[in-house]
């Protein structure tokens, strides 16, 4: 319990530092988002008027205390072209976003632990050699450059699945099938790598000893190994979660990928910086709960 | 000595045939006007847009600026391979150095490399360069710097873990009590044995730098029109038109990521001690 509240009180002193630095490095950026507003036409009045009501004219510490209290009653400022409260942009935004994220890390766990398993059961032989060849075949591609592929083959010339449209269940299965296929690669190659390590530790031995059946023995070294696997899921949850803003914004879903990439194309400062502080209190939610499963499967990972 | 692995010679002829390709290119195209393979220099013709591969004068068909593939394939491949050298160098000279100083340094030194290096960390990569990028606005040097910045606390944690097993070890506390200098201790004693277990890091790395170079080019976030990834997406937008360039991009963008990451994964099969031969 005592480690708990410490591991919650490290991430949440990391937030705030990623938030101050967020915010200074916005605010050191040359260009003024006001005058990128009001176009060149603006007269100076106009520019300081508007600048006083955003509260813009102030010194940097005052914006800066201002910004945290309405930070921490969850008030991420407004876009400042949509006149909108960014928090309810995002929080529109985010289903899609978890839909396709949550979706591709579940189905990756099973399919790569699985195939994982099996190569490590078939080693050396000619399934273990194409699975590691299709497997590192499989993350040389880009998500980009993945998905306009899949979109010609399966969309275009098979026309099994709608090019772009969001809505249905059938329309995620394109975006899922771009992530999945590098992360049930890379799961792949570390529950392969883990299940060989284990399956010749001698507690499996004496498991096959006392007459264990091999379904048995093969639950408990995927059990063994999930810890490895869940750690591999924390490490990819950024290139999960930044691979699914990418491969919104291929199939046009409009979720918080699109959302940041309209903010950065209009330099709307507080939607981008709402999102990216968005995401990384998510990612660090997630990593803290992956060590928290750890800790429990395995009484030996320290929390 | 172990024998070298099929993954290590893979990777390295590709990425020898891709090194030796933009070099031949670079030097072909400065030196020798025009080429033989497409004789047409970059938006001359504009009327002569989208045409597939194979076709005529064209090798592997023209864009949709009329430019020659073969021709802006050959300038992205430089430009990334150049791009990806100079980041991962620099990346990993101050992941090296801020690893050394958070080990052995002043107190606050330690504590800011620390600090910095773990800031860096957990903040998802591609959304660091993106936030530089959307405030530095599409600069080479903005450019640089996004993905510098991203690059080395990967490796500044290696080079931390590595120090700390390194200065704990009874000859380097015998070394350090006859006086010999931190400096070149550090030559010495920690650059040695840190190099070797990041040169897999240092092969994967560059790969990962090419992957969000293009991922910041694809995004409209690039530093230069010749970045592959701004290619992609300017081929994403005529994938009904003209497949070919999806396809003849991809494609090429995937070979030098696949060298790399053979090359590393040979090599860590290689390096790994506990690995017998299989």
């Amino acid at each position: 319990m005592k480690n708990v509240v410490k591991r919650l009180a490290y991430s949440f002193f990391t937030i705030i530092l990623a938030v101050t630095a967020i915010f200074f490095v916005i605010r050191m950026a040359p260009g003024d988002p006001v005058s990128r507003i009001l176009g060149p036409e603006a007269s100076l009045e106009e520019v300081f008027l508007y600048r006083q009501q955003l509260g813009l004219d102030l010194p940097l510490y005052k914006q800066y205390i201002t910004y945290f209290l309405n930070l921490s009653k969850g008030d991420l400022g407004s876009s400042l072209y949509k006149k909108k409260d960014v928090f309810s942009l995002i929080k529109a935004r985010m289903i899609p976003t978890f839909t396709l994220a949550l979706l591709s890390i579940f189905i990756s766990c099973i399919l790569g632990t699985f195939l994982g398993a099996l190569a490590a059961f078939y080693k050396s032989k000619t399934y273990d050699n194409v699975s590691r060849t299709i497997s590192l075949l499989a993350l040389s591609f880009p998500i980009f450059s993945l998905a306009p592929i899949l979109v010609y083959i399966f969309a275009i010339k098979l026309k099994l699945v709608p090019v772009s449209e969001w809505g249905e269940i059938r329309h995620a299965i394109l975006p899922v099938v771009t992530l999945v296929i590098p992360l049930s690669s890379i799961i792949l190659r570390v529950a392969r790598n883990k299940y060989l390590e284990e399956s010749s530790a001698p507690w499996i031995t004496v498991l096959k000893a006392k007459g264990m059946s091999e379904f048995g023995v093969f639950l408990r070294l995927v059990k063994v190994c999930l810890p490895s696997i869940l750690n591999v899921v924390a490490i990819q949850l950024s290139i999960v979660l930044a691979g699914a803003m990418i491969s919104e914004t291929i199939f046009d879903i409009p979720g918080m990928g699109s959302l940041l990439f309209e903010g950065i194309q209009n330099r709307d400062y507080p939607i981008v910086q709402g999102v990216i502080i968005y995401s990384t209190i998510i990612y660090m939610c997630v990593y803290f709960l992956i060590d928290y499963l750890n800790s429990l499967i395995d009484p030996r990972i320290e929390f | 000595m172990k024998k070298i692995n099929t993954e290590i010679s893979l990777g390295i002829i590709i990425i020898a045939f891709l090194v030796f390709w933009s070099i031949g290119w670079e030097l072909y195209g400065r030196f020798v006007m025009g080429s033989f393979l497409s004789p047409y220099t970059p938006a001359s013709n504009i009327q002569k847009e989208l045409i597939p591969p194979g076709s005529g004068d064209y090798l592997l068909g023209t864009d949709i600026y009329g430019r020659s593939v073969l021709e802006i394939l050959s300038i992205g491949l430089s430009y990334s391979l150049s791009m990806a050298l100079l980041v991962s160098f620099s990346a990993v000279s101050i992941g090296i150095i801020v690893g050394y100083l958070s080990v052995v340094g002043h107190k606050w030194v330690r504590v800011v490399s620390d600090l910095s290096t773990n800031l860096i960390f957990i903040f998802p990569r591609i959304l660091i360069a993106i936030m530089i990028m959307s405030v530095t606005g599409q600069s080479f040097a903005g450019l640089l710097f996004a993905l510098v910045i991203t690059s080395w606390p990967g490796y500044a944690k290696i080079a931390r873990g590595e120090t700390m097993r390194v200065m704990g070890l009874a000859y380097v506390e015998s070394a350090k009590a006859v006086g010999m200098s931190d400096m070149r201790l550090f030559f010495t004693v920690v650059l040695p044995s840190i190099l070797p277990l990041l040169l897999v890091h240092f092969v994967m790395g560059i790969s990962g730098v090419i992957i969000s170079e293009a991922t910041l080019g694809f995004l409209g976030l690039g530093g230069s029109e010749y970045s592959w990834g701004t290619m992609l997406s300017m081929a994403k937008n005529v994938l009904l038109e003209a497949p070919y360039l999806v396809i003849i991009l991809s494609l090429s963008m995937v070979l030098p990521i696949m060298g790399l990451n053979l090359l590393g994964d040979g090599l860590r099969d290689y390096l790994d001690p506990h690995s017998s031969k299989e």
